[in-house]
């Protein structure tokens, strides 16, 4: 029991921190015309501004604990330069306001939190920003449900919709990106959650540079030239995400690259130019994943080590694998993958084909040399290569293989729930047209 | 007819000697699809781009100039003068200087596309003025940067 009164003390003396040192938390309501600056500037912890509708041309300043609020249509704007609202206290809440134009400087930003804790940023709209929410050396903010978009330039003029600098343990949650560089970039931080949010239109959907901690679940990123792009960074975990149509000339799916314990489970990659690319990856694992319809569905590059692929769909890949690296393999031992081309035979009734399934051809290394050689994709010469390989298997290609490859597609749920709702038509359609077809041949008949 | 033809291949031989980059020039950066060669990261932030343009024409793109020495490294044929040129861009103004000849600013805290650091200048000058409207960071020549342990090598 004594044990456990060292954290009651700590809780107990939390909660007295909880209570506020003033007695009444003000409201005061700002109208056109007026200065939200100078409400900030005459208002103490605790307050909560409210904005009313209209557009209020200024830069704010937020360095008090206050709460502000905007009811519909109330709109800041910066003059186009720096941040339009700079954040430098912790326990903010901004909501409901609609902030634009900042300046076009690399880190002039809608909303720049800068050394500050536990705000909350939630339902905001910023466009024309150069970045939405700048968020460096801070901990534990939230941001919920705002809408992000930047400049109408080219992605290499555009920032981030919401880059995050040091500091992490933040919560990220339903925002709504589009036009900008990259959707959410993690430079240096860690610890992070990241759900159900959407990016599209930009150069990355997430980038991951140098961070560690991160879980991504439930987002869809669709439409950038790569969905998620992961460098030097480690235990960075995607469940269940969408990650879809990245058909741009570079365009890939998920890329990790020099990346340590990634965990990709249950995501949905469809329709990428490469859906799944590792070079110099260790210790991840990828499981339960629909790889279909991609370009490219697999590609190793360099040196990957101790990596994991089990109950995977590779599903109507143009391409299924395009290995130019290390040797692999592509099973756990237990469970591998369904390949779509795969065409042995499952003899002995377990799931299972007996024969291994074998990824990449000797094509793919050339290929890594001779970009060029693209060119004769397909072609009876290098089909016949190609075959060679097949029967002479100590020709050179890197042995990349599956040991347990599935006969039937892993079925999963979500997927399920989806398809049934499709079905639904075909059936109808179908009836409709037997019916109709009875009806011709009957009337048909007696007509004659 | 024969006229013709013969018009068409001096044409076709023009063409062909316009392609062969003799000089070694550097090439404008694409944002749109050029990536580094290394890292596979796109040239958004182009003035941080350097290029390697080899004798046979050949050129390789990179987003930071770290991510140049760690391919000079993988391919050390190319670290001759003659087997190819290295070029860098002076930040201010996306200028093509020559390796050899650039001036860089270091801190590990100055923003490069692979936080490595090294920012390029054309000349001793900008780079100081770098390092002192950053108030941090050293100024590195050529052979100070021969001898600079990247963070990728560490």
């Amino acid at each position: 029991m004594w044990r456990l009164t060292g954290p009651l003390a700590f809780n107990f003396f939390l909660l007295l921190m909880l209570i506020p040192i003033h007695t009444y938390a003000d409201e005061f309501k700002v109208e056109v015309g007026q200065s939200i600056q100078e409400a900030v500037d005459n208002a103490k912890n605790g307050d909560t501004i409210l904005i009313s509708p209209g557009l209020y041309k200024e830069s704010v300043l937020i360095n008090k604990e206050v709460t502000i609020k905007g009811e519909g249509g109330a709109i800041i704007g910066g003059g186009g330069e720096g941040n339009v609202i700079t954040v430098t206290a912790s326990n903010v809440v901004i909501d409901g306001l609609t902030i634009q134009n900042s300046g076009s400087g690399q880190e002039d930003s809608g909303i720049y939190i800068q050394s500050a804790d536990r705000s909350l940023i939630k339902n905001n709209t910023l466009k024309n920003v150069q970045n939405g929410i700048y968020i460096a050396n801070s901990n534990e903010n939230q941001l919920i449900e705002n809408s992000i978009t930047s400049n109408k330039a080219h992605f290499s003029k555009r920032g981030n919709g919401i880059h995050i600098f040091k500091g992490g343990g933040h919560f990220l949650k339903g925002n709504e990106i589009a036009y900008v560089q990259d959707g959410i970039y993690f430079d240096f931080t860690k610890g992070i959650q990241v759900s159900e949010n959407h990016v599209s239109e930009s150069r990355y959907g997430m980038h991951f540079m140098f961070s560690e901690e991160i879980s991504a679940e439930r987002n869809h990123v669709e439409n950038n030239v790569t969905g998620f792009m992961v460098m030097d960074s480690a235990h960075i975990d995607f469940i269940q995400n969408k990650v879809t149509d990245h058909f741009h000339f570079r365009g890939y799916g998920i890329l990790i690259y020099e990346t340590k314990n990634v965990q990709v489970e249950g995501n949905e990659i469809l329709r990428n130019s490469t859906g799944l690319s590792l070079e110099y990856g260790v210790d991840t694992l990828i499981s339960r994943n629909q790889i279909a319809a991609n370009q490219v569905g697999l590609e190793f590059m360099g040196k990957n080590e101790n990596n994991t692929f089990s109950e995977n769909n590779f599903i109507g890949n143009v391409v299924q694998s395009k290995i130019s690296g290390d040797d692999m393999r592509l099973d756990d031992g237990v469970k591998g993958n369904y390949w779509d081309d795969y065409s042995s035979f499952d003899l002995s009734g377990d799931g299972v084909g007996e024969e291994a399934y074998k990824a990449g051809s000797l094509y793919d290394r050339l290929l890594r040399k001779q970009p060029y050689w693209q060119f004769f994709f397909e072609s009876p010469s290098i089909k016949l290569w190609t075959k060679a390989e097949a029967l002479f298997p100590s020709f050179g290609a890197a042995d990349v293989y599956d040991a347990r490859p599935l006969v039937e597609p892993v079925i999963m749920i979500q997927e399920a729930e989806q398809r049934s709702k499709d079905r639904m038509i075909p059936g109808v359609l179908g009836i409709l047209f037997i019916l109709f077809s009875i009806f011709v041949i009957v009337k048909g008949r007696k007509l004659r | 007819m024969i006229k013709k033809l013969g018009i068409l291949l001096m044409i076709s031989v023009g063409v062909m000697s316009g392609c062969n980059n003799s000089a070694m020039e550097p090439e404008e950066i694409n944002p749109e699809i050029d990536v580094c060669e290394v890292c596979n990261m796109g040239l958004a932030h182009e003035h941080y781009a350097t290029e390697i343009v080899t004798a046979d024409g050949e050129i390789y793109k990179f987003d930071d100039i770290g991510c140049m020495d760690e391919f000079l490294e993988m391919e050390p044929l190319l670290k001759e003068e003659s087997a190819a040129k290295k070029y860098v861009r002076d930040v201010g103004s996306g200028e093509w200087i020559e390796l050899d000849k650039a001036y860089h600013a270091y801190h590990p805290d100055f923003w490069t596309p692979m936080a490595n650091g090294v920012v390029s200048f054309k000349d001793r000058e900008s780079a100081e003025n770098y390092v002192k409207e950053q108030g941090m960071g050293e100024v590195l020549d050529y052979d100070s940067l021969k001898k600079h342990e990247w963070s990728w090598g560490q």
